[in-house]
């Protein structure tokens, strides 16, 4: 797990470079709560204290990271609580979960205060300044945004899923160090360019396949909350179930949907699934 | 299939060495699989080397015999490495020179006449299953592929890779009266690439007229774990998987140890029964680690005592076979048993405390029979025994690829090993 925060260091950094003391303070805010409840809810559970495991600090930091800059701090103390104690706890703590406690939390927030989650604001601005994200631009008022704007990070969205380049990085970290498997990662981002490519071709006012790889939170998911083995399948032929279905879903979501982004509740919906998933993706028997 | 660290070095190398003069003899009478022998002799019977002193007791079963002249003092519960304790003799030794003698007419002797050799030889599989080989010497169906088990794929152990440089003549011919029981289409001897010295052997032993067989066929099969393990090495050398619950017989396969071929060999030809064999000790703890043929039964303390092996430092683990499927002793009373090929004594243990499963599932990805190793140490810790069959527990050859994979470094053999014996019997 904490080279799963390596591998995060990257898209934090841009996050604090873009969205700056917001980012600070909501990162600061996330990544202590979670800590904390962790701690408390191992006490009161008479459970060996798991902060050292750095699986708290990963949730809080991931919900910091998927959750928009004007965040109030309220909303990211509550985010946090809930991911942990709902999230995670609630399950039977860290192995035994079923969803991602960071999706958890953020979609929480999402029902709790949808006005807050929806709110986004242009990077390196001194003022809150509101802006859309690329996703809905495209989507409600047909306004494109340039690929190099999307790949760099100077766009509006949450706090860790503007710079594509960086979560790319991290990616690529997490894959060559054999941190998480590579089928959920690859089966996702294939079937996203295939399926929004067919897409695109029928109408390109959906969105180009570049223009959906780099946009929104696909790449976080993809690669952060995807590849979190406990909410996963363990079985090769779950992965691929699990990484093609999620990547239609987000898809459907983004081009036929009322939302403008479908990352979270796909991979949401997809933990759900998982146990049943590994139950019909036995490997075969050996001599069957 | 996984990579482990091999250290067949310098073990491989070690020329063997005798130890066959020991005081006492402690001979468990359940050193096979199948019934524990029939025992034959009481306490204060006098015996002589190769005496057989318990006797096949039922059809998967094997007879033991006297390793060495001398008294049987006791009949008593004694320390066994797998089952922890057996009913054994006790004998104490008095040596006397034993000639062998060499069987004539060989090649008269029935199909019939070499079973019942091999049985009242005591030969079991010496590999580690220690399955009975008269048993296995009678298929039910045709045998197409006759496989000789050259892999020795346990890291540390040497034995079989010593015993194939050093007797590859007997074990030619040892196979040769496998051969003409079971007459299969084809042989293969299967040797893992890490064991250039034996392969030259039996290359030249195939090349050479008088020792050689005509149908047999060398396959180097890449040094992996566990590539030594029956079904895997049937699926490395002839693409067959063996059915679930399966026996090798029913895709045509039979497969023999090497040490076993040449148990079979001493047992035809010189009417010498299974009782010394050649055990490799190894492990940083020893002064020297050795191969040394030893008769069965003879303990540890034995060896330590007669300064046949040292200690350079006292271990912290002592294992009976390898370090993948071996069983933890917790001393140095145990004997040494037919299937024994090696101890291993480490000085240094990293132990780590187990930690929760995160379902990374490295476990599925190494399990060499594509099973699901997570899920048995889940349903164990649960007592969810009922279910451990719809993950097809009866499958697991208890390799012990999952738990050497696993980063939560969670026991999972033993949880396994726990589930098949607590889980309801149908």
């Amino acid at each position: 797990m904490r080279q799963v925060i390596i591998a995060l260091i990257p898209a934090t950094i841009a996050g604090l470079i873009l969205f700056r003391i917001r980012a600070a303070l909501l990162i600061v805010i996330c990544v202590f709560v979670s800590i904390a409840t962790e701690e408390v809810i191992s006490r009161i559970r008479k459970k060996p204290s798991t902060i050292t495991d750095y699986s708290a600090a990963l949730t809080g930091l991931l919900l910091a990271l998927i959750l928009p800059p004007t965040t109030s701090w309220y909303g990211a103390i509550l985010g946090s609580i809930f991911a942990i104690l709902v999230g995670k706890h609630l399950f039977g703590g860290l192995g035994m979960n079923i969803f991602n406690p960071a999706l958890i939390g953020r979609a929480f927030l999402m029902a709790s205060y949808p006005k807050m989650l929806t709110t986004y604001i242009k990077p390196f601005a001194a003022d809150s300044i509101s802006c859309a994200t690329p996703l809905a631009l495209n989507k409600f008022s047909q306004i494109g945004t340039p690929l190099t704007d999307l790949f760099f990070g100077g766009v509006s969205g949450s706090i860790g899923e503007t710079s594509a380049i960086c979560l790319i990085v991290g990616g690529i970290y997490i894959l060559i160090r054999k941190i998480a498997d590579w089928r959920i990662p690859v089966s996702m981002l294939v079937t996203t360019i295939v399926f929004s490519t067919i897409l695109y071709l029928t109408n390109n006012a959906y969105g180009s396949p570049l223009f959906h790889i780099l946009s929104g939170g696909l790449l976080l998911g993809v690669f952060f909350m995807a590849t979190d083995p406990v909410t996963t399948p363990v079985t090769k032929k779950g992965r691929y179930v699990f990484g093609i279905t999620a990547a239609i879903m987000i898809m459907v979501i983004r081009v036929f949907g009322g939302l403008s982004e479908g990352v979270m509740y796909s991979i949401l919906f997809m933990n759900a699934l998982t146990p049943l998933i590994n139950r019909y993706t036995k490997p075969k028997r050996f001599g069957a | 299939m996984i990579h482990v660290e091999e250290h067949k070095d310098p073990q491989q190398n070690l020329k063997s060495e005798s130890f066959l003069l020991p005081k006492k003899l402690y001979l468990p009478i359940s050193q096979h699989v199948g019934a524990p022998s029939k025992l034959l002799v009481k306490k204060g019977d006098e015996v002589n080397e190769g005496d057989m002193i318990a006797d096949v007791n039922g059809f998967v079963s094997a007879a033991l015999h006297a390793p060495a002249s001398g008294k049987i003092t006791e009949i008593k519960t004694i320390s066994h490495p797998s089952l922890k304790q057996s009913q054994g003799i006790v004998l104490n030794c008095q040596h006397q020179q034993k000639q062998d003698s060499p069987r004539k007419n060989i090649e008269e002797l029935t199909s019939e006449q070499l079973i019942e050799i091999v049985k009242n030889s005591g030969i079991v599989g010496m590999g580690g299953a220690a399955f009975p080989t008269h048993v296995k010497l009678k298929p039910p169906k045709e045998i197409s592929t006759l496989i000789i088990n050259g892999c020795e794929c346990e890291p540390y152990l040497a034995c079989d890779c010593r015993l194939m440089i050093e007797k590859i003549k007997e074990i030619f011919a040892g196979i040769d009266i496998i051969r003409k029981l079971i007459n299969p289409k084809e042989i293969i001897f299967a040797v893992e690439n890490n064991k250039p010295e034996a392969i030259k052997k039996i290359n030249l032993a195939i090349s050479t007229k008088k020792i050689g067989l005509s149908n047999v066929r060398l396959a180097i099969v890449e040094s992996a774990y566990p590539q030594g393990g029956e079904k895997q090495l049937i699926k490395a050398v002839t693409a067959k998987e063996v059915p679930p619950a399966g026996l090798p017989f029913d895709v045509g396969c039979l497969v023999f140890n090497v040490a076993t071929c040449f148990a079979i060999y001493e047992a035809v030809h010189f009417s010498k029964p299974l009782i010394e064999r050649l055990v490799s000790f190894a492990g940083d703890a020893l002064v020297k680690p050795k191969n040394v043929w030893i008769k069965i039964g003879t303990t540890l303390k034995e060896l330590f005592d007669s300064k046949v092996l040292e200690f350079k430092v006292s271990p912290k683990v002592i294992v009976s076979g390898g370090p993948m499927m071996g069983v933890a002793l917790t001393g140095l009373n145990f004997p040494i048993l037919k299937g024994t090929g090696g101890f291993l004594f480490l000085a240094n243990t990293s132990k780590v405390d187990e930690s929760v499963c995160l379902k990374c599932a490295r476990c599925v990805d190494v399990c060499s029979m594509n099973l699901l190793p997570l899920e048995y140490s889940k349903l164990v810790k649960n007592n969810e025994f009922d279910s451990l069959d719809d993950f097809n527990i009866n499958d697991c050859i208890e390799c012990g690829c999952c738990a050497y994979s696993c980063p939560a470094k969670i026991p999972i053999v033993h949880y396994i090993k726990v589930g098949k014996a607590c889980k309801p019997k149908k």
